[in-house]
């Protein structure tokens, strides 16, 4: 609920519309259905359970309303879950830790990219996956300035936002970017989310 | 040499013998006699057919009699009797009046004599309703008898007679072959109650007590004076003339089971843990077992402490009046069962003791997992109330705190305060979002240990292999789960390690986990580290840990869950 407030206070201020305010997962899909917004940002833990209402009502939405990006929030990193939500693909979904709203230009460029169609993936849940063991680990292949981008990328930076981040051009970007597809192997794909999404389940497997 | 020098008891023993010999010589002779006189006297009257089935009966039982008289010398000696008996009842086919008088008032004794050593079987003895009910069998085989011969009935060569009432004889004697017949019947349902079941030759015998049916049928038919008398006769007596065998074969199987109670001797010695099979095979009872009575928690217990109940039979041991343990068996009424009582009472206090220890292990097992099942909910609250309350505000507060930044814009020193209280917070986030998870990983419930296992912060690069479909019962997830987090800590503390793997796998009704790391090794599970506790919440599930770490080989945490 403090929450909640504070959030809606935060977005609003950011101007955005907050159109709903939900207490639990029906009253949510019931808003979303009847009010069809850009973005919503959804708790994994909600009434009456607490386990997972909220990533369930989140797939729901991704499926049913596809209108509608999600932007999940949770006190816990679960690479899991992140990769259960994008299942199917990246586009308009993030999933971020709870204490990411406290960095409020962050948060907001985080929605905004999310409710564009794009993906924001929370750091750490990149670094887990980052830091996980190979066999002939082709990360190690990457330079470390390569490291960095491959990791902005599968938080689900877009190359501009990469190099206003990293302080580079746009075109070094773009070379860093291939010849890391080109180190890992991965076939250059079209759009940004599909990049996440390779990018992600890359790291994963 | 042997002659001379023999042992003073050696003439003990000779005369021993000798009046065994003698008694099974005049036994028989008696027998064949009896035997020859029946057929004598059945001769002249052309009675030869019934003369065959007495004689039948006469050898049998005596022959029987005298091979059981050794071994079982009252049942023996019953089983002559009855056979000298059926031979002696047919002096009643003399024209002698004496000897006609004597054979007809023993007429109905023999049935009684039949009943008897039924009941008599194996023991040789009657107790209870038995003993009530041949007693009353003597009583109105002689006593009415007499009364019907006193009455003037059975024909002119009756030297009892007193007066000459033949309506009067014959209401007494027709009374009196009812009442022997209801006897018999009743014979047969004592013998019904306490069949013991299980036992061949036992069943042999029961089959030859239809014999006792046939006579009451016999009985009542020559009150009706029925057709086919004769014929029904000759089955009875037929049948009734093998019975011996059966109680032969009987009395061979209860030696039988008498050499199983030496068998049972031995098994005691050897003290086992669990009397029960040895004491199935003396009882020849597969289900027989040996019952532990444990006064503090009021219940029966077998050999593993687990509470039993006694059944329908049971026969208690007492000590000082108060019931310590008890035989589950089929109904039996055995005086092997005495002998069995005897020795396992020689050996019971061990078997009790075990008994009694395990029991309490039992409680204390259970009540520790009690403990560990409220603990595991009690943590699951606190974890939930963690989340909806301190962690819930303390990010509303940062969120308040990042809106606040961005609003003192134009105070630099204001705003660094904030970025610094905003750091605080964050801090105290990180910090709770740990104990939290170390409370009580909350997407364990909803997710399973694949997806929680997956999550676990590792603190250095890690090979994560879970193999566990599907989900297990939620306590064995929990201590998978910790296993997994506490040896993973371990490894970013102590182990100096640059790599870890981490294995999940199903074998069988268990689950395998497995954390090895390439570290310094030398870790102690008895000096701290978690592991002590670890092993604990492990155990507690009926589940091992291992630890093996060699000093410079790495450490290996090895838990192994039952989670059938």
């Amino acid at each position: 609920m403090l929450l909640r407030e504070g959030l809606a206070s935060l977005l609003t201020g950011a101007g955005f519309e907050v159109v709903a305010r939900c207490g639990d997962a029906s009253a949510l899909l019931q808003a979303v259905a009847a009010l069809a917004p850009d973005v919503a940002v959804v708790d994994i833990r909600m009434p009456p359970t607490h386990t997972d209402e909220g990533l369930r009502a989140a797939m729901k939405i991704r499926r049913d309303f596809s209108r509608t990006a999600v932007l999940v929030l949770s006190q816990h990193v679960e690479p899991a879950l992140a990769m259960t939500l994008f299942a199917d693909s990246a586009a308009g979904a993030g999933y971020l830790l709870k204490d990411r709203v406290s960095d409020v230009a962050e948060f907001v460029s985080c929605l905004r990219r999310v409710a564009a169609g794009g993906t924001a993936v929370d750091p750490v849940i990149v670094s887990s996956l980052v830091s996980r063991a190979r066999a002939d680990d082709p990360l190690a292949a990457l330079t470390p300035r390569e490291r960095e981008v491959l990791a902005l990328m599968a938080s689900g930076h877009s190359n501009q936002g990469i190099a206003d981040r990293l302080v580079l051009t746009l075109r070094a970007v773009e070379k860093y970017v291939s010849s890391i597809f080109g180190k890992l192997d991965l076939p250059a794909t079209g759009g940004e989310s599909r990049r996440v999404l390779a990018v992600l389940l890359f790291l994963r497997r | 040499m042997f002659a001379g020098g023999g042992p003073a008891y050696s003439a003990g023993i000779d005369r021993q013998t000798l009046s065994r010999r003698t008694r099974l010589v005049a036994l028989a002779s008696a027998g064949v006699a009896a035997a020859t006189m029946s057929i004598a006297l059945a001769l002249p009257g052309g009675r030869v057919g019934q003369a065959v089935l007495f004689v039948w009966i006469s050898l049998s039982y005596v022959s029987c009699g005298l091979l059981a008289w050794r071994r079982h010398p009252a049942f023996g000696r019953l089983m002559v009797v009855v056979g000298l008996g059926a031979a002696l009842s047919t002096l009643a086919w003399s024209p002698v009046p004496l000897l006609f008088t004597v054979g007809q008032a023993l007429d109905l004794v023999v049935v009684v004599l039949f009943l008897h050593v039924f009941l008599a079987f194996p023991a040789g003895r009657l107790s209870g309703p038995a003993r009530l009910l041949v007693g009353i069998g003597y009583a109105v085989s002689i006593g009415l008898q007499l009364v019907t011969m006193g009455l003037g009935g059975f024909g002119p060569g009756n030297l009892l007679r007193v007066v000459d009432a033949p309506r009067a004889a014959d209401a007494v004697h027709t009374a009196e072959l009812v009442a022997l017949s209801v006897l018999l019947l009743a014979g047969v349902a004592v013998l019904g109650v306490r069949r013991a079941g299980s036992r061949p030759a036992r069943w042999l015998v029961d089959a030859f007590t239809l014999g006792l049916v046939a006579l009451a049928v016999l009985l009542v038919m020559g009150v009706l004076s029925a057709p086919g008398f004769a014929v029904v006769q000759a089955v009875t007596l037929g049948v009734l003339g093998l019975a011996p065998v059966a109680f032969l074969a009987g009395l061979l199987e209860a030696r039988l089971a008498r050499a199983s109670l030496g068998e049972l001797m031995v098994a005691l010695r050897a003290e086992p843990d669990d009397l029960s099979p040895a004491l199935a095979r003396a009882l020849r009872d597969p289900t027989a077992r040996l019952l532990y009575w444990l006064p503090q928690y009021l219940c029966w217990v077998g050999s593993d402490g687990v509470p039993a109940s006694l059944g329908e039979s049971a026969t208690l041991i007492r000590r000082d009046g108060e019931p310590v343990a008890a035989i589950v068996h089929h109904p039996s009424d055995d005086a092997l069962l005495d002998a069995v009582v005897a020795a396992v009472e020689m050996v019971l206090d061990n078997g009790r003791l075990r008994a009694e220890l395990r029991a309490g292990l039992a409680e204390v097992r259970g009540s520790r997992a009690r403990v560990a099942e409220a603990g595991r909910r009690e943590r699951r609250r606190l974890e939930r109330d963690l989340h909806d309350g301190a962690q819930q505000r303390l990010v509303g507060l940062s969120l308040r705190l990042g809106l606040l930044e961005t609003r003192l814009d134009g105070d630099p020193d204001a705003r660094q305060a904030v970025v610094e209280a905003r750091a605080e917070v964050a801090t105290s986030l990180a910090e709770l979002r740990d104990l939290s998870r170390g409370l009580y990983p909350a997407v364990l419930s909803a997710h399973g240990l694949a997806v929680a296992v997956e999550s676990v912060p590792a603190p250095v690069p890690i090979r994560l292999i879970c193999e566990v479909p599907g989900r297990l019962p939620e306590a064995i997830e929990v201590a998978a789960y910790y296993v997994v987090c506490e040896s993973l800590t371990n490894v970013g503390r102590h182990a100096g390690a640059s790599s870890a793997a981490v294995s999940l796998r199903l074998a069988g009704d268990r689950l395998l986990v497995e954390i090895s790391d390439d570290g310094t090794g030398g870790a102690d599970p008895d000096r701290g580290s978690g592991l002590r506790g670890l092993a604990d919440r492990v155990e507690t599930l009926g589940g091992t840990l291992r630890v093996r770490s060699p000093a410079g080989g790495g450490t290996r945490v090895r838990a192994e869950l039952p989670c059938g």
